[in-house]
């Protein structure tokens, strides 16, 4: 695709996504193409929707059991907007037809159901290069499109535990423990950075490829020094709480109030001396104990027994503030309320707010970054079948007569 | 002979630890030409981090630095010093992209911030990578690895399944929080340098790893605000929904459409208090699974974990086993992906490193070179690539602006 320099143009300016994804992983990837100005269409079948748009993420706890409205789950909502939205029914031969003139004027092909779903339906790699031989392809799927495994079905959870991250993850006396949905954002990032390397592969060379994308490689590939011991030492690191391998203190103590904890991590001699200047017991920075960073580890558990006994009867935010101002790293553990009403985030508009047509104003995580000359306004995440005039007419050239046809055949909703 | 898909991209790396070089490794791993910028005497600190083979420390063998900086070229400048920090300029008018996860504070004090990066490069793609971003009022607090990923929000979820909230959140093992802010960044660095074609102008890329870790958990968020079913570490989940202990280690296990119910409780013999048609329900389940959870636990205690993962798999639901590093490195499914990398360093030695997860047949990501030895690419990259001449360079050396191992 040519295109003339202009100004204040976002990066991905002109590449168009077909987006078949769902859940988390999927989704995620496509909305980060879709915030460096990629145009994202969503093909969704009213068969088979995306769970997201009706469940509450987990745990359920409402009153009565219910299912939310196809258009108002919001963690669907959070993950899905500025991207366009159609319905196809994607069990007809004239849906995959549909899909294969859209791919004709599509870049990226992006999808994560369980391998070799898209070859079943007739919309694999092998049937959409003969559409659109520059096509390029992302295939997440749990365990990668080759090899033993590769039918095998996955959460975030699983590929966590496989992929060898929850065995390190826990109290050093207990469980190992899973994250939960970050995973899939993870793999989704690693996802988007995978079809932008292509996008510009293919420009290089007019090559375009189908990318196998396995999400427990997704994990292990976050926790390489992991298995260098193992290689190095023939050991498997197990779990370290809040623990560093060098600095002390290094951990989350338990503040004023119920379950209110400050992290605080000490680097150097100097931070130490100011540490406990700060906590009103200057003498430990001189105590044998404690004086350097190799003693500091040592003494640990006592360290941090006298830390607690000071932070007990504090604030956390009163805590992190005054560590804070004397250059010492420290934060509260923060949850999702925290984090909404969170004035530093407000201050830097990580908030993004969206008028949603059911549900009207609501704030979302913005973009993972901010860059410069890409500031986009933030758009719901499409209705379901929002965008199917524009898209069918405009983009697909399609008139009133076929497109009622299509939908009067139940092709399109 | 295969192309990477950032080959021709030029970047250099002003970072330590491990967001900027993960960042960066991402890039020269597939091609790109990445200069890796350390400052004497010790260079990037994660040198001084393990694990170390026979755990003895060692500046060139420590498995983070390894595998952090594969298939990049190291130079070794003394910015204090006005010759070294002439050479920094010179390598950053070269570039296209420059990494830094300093405090802004730094090259600001180099006169380099910036304003006068642009300058000195007008079509630089600048990411800048900090604890809490260039903006707000936190801006030049201190952060890191623990603190950010509280801040983030991530750590009030962990453990999962903490019973006792005496004992604190914590961090997820590893450094969670610089791989997630160096991959962020690299997906910014991407799009940006592919959008040169439409927009040349230099960009400012400002990531936040406290921003970067509440993007992973922007579900969460928006579920807590508006739905009103937040996530703590102490979720009553109940065991289906997680976490199995079998007699030999852990399974994880995640149900959710009825279909994978159904499939597990067939897996566990179809025990009659579990074979009820209310038990079919999601909803249901949702609300009284724990009630049966200590029967699922003594189910599960008498499971081998690798049977019942690849049982319940056959069945068609998420199960996978807790690994850890000896079952990662030989795990069937990676091995027969070709997953891990052979990589040979002059002085740590041969070792398997993890991949990537992306199979990319058309631009395979490669490990064109193990991690630099301090000051490796000094002369090359300085002779070469900035055309300073042999006299020039021993200059240089010989008054520390560029720091030669064993030189001084």
């Amino acid at each position: 695709m040519t295109q003339l320099p202009e100004a204040n143009l976002p990066p991905l300016h002109g590449v168009r996504v077909l987006d078949f994804t769902w859940v988390w992983a999927g989704p995620y990837a496509t909305m980060l193409l879709a915030m460096l100005g990629a145009e994202v269409i969503r093909i969704e079948s009213e068969g088979r929707l995306d769970i997201m748009r009706r469940i509450i993420i987990w745990p359920l706890f409402a009153p009565t059991p219910q299912v939310i409205p196809t258009n108002q789950g919001m963690a669907f909502n959070s993950i899905n907007m500025n991207k366009l939205g159609v319905t196809i029914d994607l069990e007809r031969a004239e849906g995959i037809d549909l899909v294969k003139r859209l791919v004709g004027v599509s870049d990226v092909v992006v999808e994560n159901m369980r391998a070799g779903t898209m070859g079943r339906i007739g919309l694999g790699y092998e049937e959409l290069r003969q559409v659109n031989p520059k096509i390029i392809m992302l295939g997440s799927s749990a365990r990668g499109a080759t090899g033993p495994e590769s039918h095998y079905a996955g959460y975030a959870t699983v590929h966590h535990a496989v992929g060898g991250a929850a065995e390190i993850t826990g109290y050093p006396d207990g469980p190992p423990s899973t994250t939960f949905g970050d995973v899939d954002l993870l793999n989704a990032t690693a996802s988007a950075f995978a079809v932008i390397a292509a996008l510009n592969h293919r420009d290089a060379t007019g090559e375009g490829q189908f990318i196998d994308y396995s999400q427990c490689e997704g994990v292990t590939s976050l926790i390489g020094e992991v298995l260098l011991d193992y290689e190095m030492n023939g050991r498997s690191p197990g779990r370290q709480g809040n623990a560093d391998e060098l600095m002390a203190p290094h951990n989350v103590y338990r503040c004023w109030g119920v379950d209110r904890w400050v992290a605080i991590a000490v680097e150097t001699d100097e931070e130490f001396a100011t540490f406990a200047r700060v906590i009103g017991q200057p003498e430990l920075a001189a105590d044998p104990r404690f004086a350097d960073a190799a003693s500091r580890k040592k003494n640990e558990v006592e360290l941090d027994r006298i830390i607690t006994e000071w932070t007990r009867a504090r604030d956390r935010d009163f805590i992190a503030n005054m560590l804070a101002r004397e250059g010492i790293a420290a934060a509260p553990s923060r949850d999702a309320e925290d984090l909404f009403h969170d004035p530093h985030l407000r201050a830097r508009d990580a908030f993004v707010e969206i008028d949603h047509p059911e549900l009207g104003p609501r704030e979302f995580v913005g973009p993972p970054w901010k860059m410069s000359d890409c500031e986009m306004e933030a758009q719901c995440a499409p209705l379901l079948g929002e965008h199917n005039d524009r898209v069918f007419r405009e983009l697909l050239g399609i008139g009133d007569e076929e497109l009622a046809k299509l939908r009067r055949e139940g092709v399109v909703s | 002979m295969t192309r990477g898909a950032f080959a021709g991209a030029k970047v250099v790396e002003y970072a330590t630890m491990v967001s900027g070089p993960y960042c960066a490794k991402l890039f020269a791993d597939m091609g790109a030409d990445v200069i890796k910028v350390e400052e004497p005497p010790a260079g990037d600190p994660a040198r001084q981090r393990g694990p170390f083979p026979g755990d003895q420390p060692h500046p060139e063998r420590s498995g983070l630095f390894l595998y952090l900086n594969t298939s990049k070229r190291g130079v070794t400048l003394d910015l204090d010093r006005p010759s070294g920090c002439e050479a920094f300029r010179r390598l950053v008018a070269w570039a296209d992209v420059l990494v830094d996860n300093h405090s802004p504070d730094r090259l600001d004090s180099l006169e380099l911030g910036w304003d006068e990066l642009r300058k000195l490069n007008p079509g630089l793609i600048y990411a800048s990578i900090t604890p809490h971003g260039r903006t707000g009022p936190r801006s030049q607090q201190k952060g890191g690895e623990l603190t950010s990923f509280h801040a983030g929000g991530l750590g009030s979820l962990l453990p999962t399944r903490s019973e006792d909230t005496s004992r604190s959140p914590i961090k997820a093992g590893g450094y969670p929080t610089g791989y997630s802010t160096g991959l962020t960044a690299a997906v910014a660095v991407a799009g940006a340098l592919y959008g040169r074609k439409a927009n040349s102008a230099g960009r400012l890329i400002d990531v936040s790893e406290q921003e970067a870790i509440l993007a992973l958990v922007r579900t969460n968020v928006a579920g807590t605000i508006y739905h009103r079913t937040p996530w703590s570490r102490v979720p009553e989940r109940p065991p289906a929904l997680g976490r199995l202990q079998c007699s030999d280690g852990y399974v994880v296990a995640l149900l959710i459409e009825d279909r994978h119910w159904h499939a597990f409780v067939d897996l566990m013999g179809n025990p009659e208090w579990a074979s009820g048609p209310e038990w079919g329900s999601l909803f249901y389940r949702a609300g009284h699974l724990m009630e049966i959870g200590d029967k699922i636990g003594e189910w599960a205690a008498q499971q081998k974990k690798e049977d019942v993962h690849h049982r319940g798999a056959a069945k068609g639901f998420a199960i996978g086993s807790v690994y850890n590093a000896e079952e990662v490195m030989n795990y069937r499914q990676y091995l027969a992906r070709d997953y891990f990398v052979d990589v040979d360093h002059p002085q740590a030695g041969r070792f398997r490193y993890a991949g990537w997860p992306y199979k990319m047949p058309a631009s395979p990501p490669l490990v064109q070179r193990p991690a630099p030895l301090l000051g490796q690419h000094n002369k090359e990259v300085l002779e070469d690539l900035l055309g300073y001449s042999t006299d020039e360079f021993l200059g240089l050396c010989r008054t520390g602006a560029v720091w030669e191992v064993g030189g001084q």
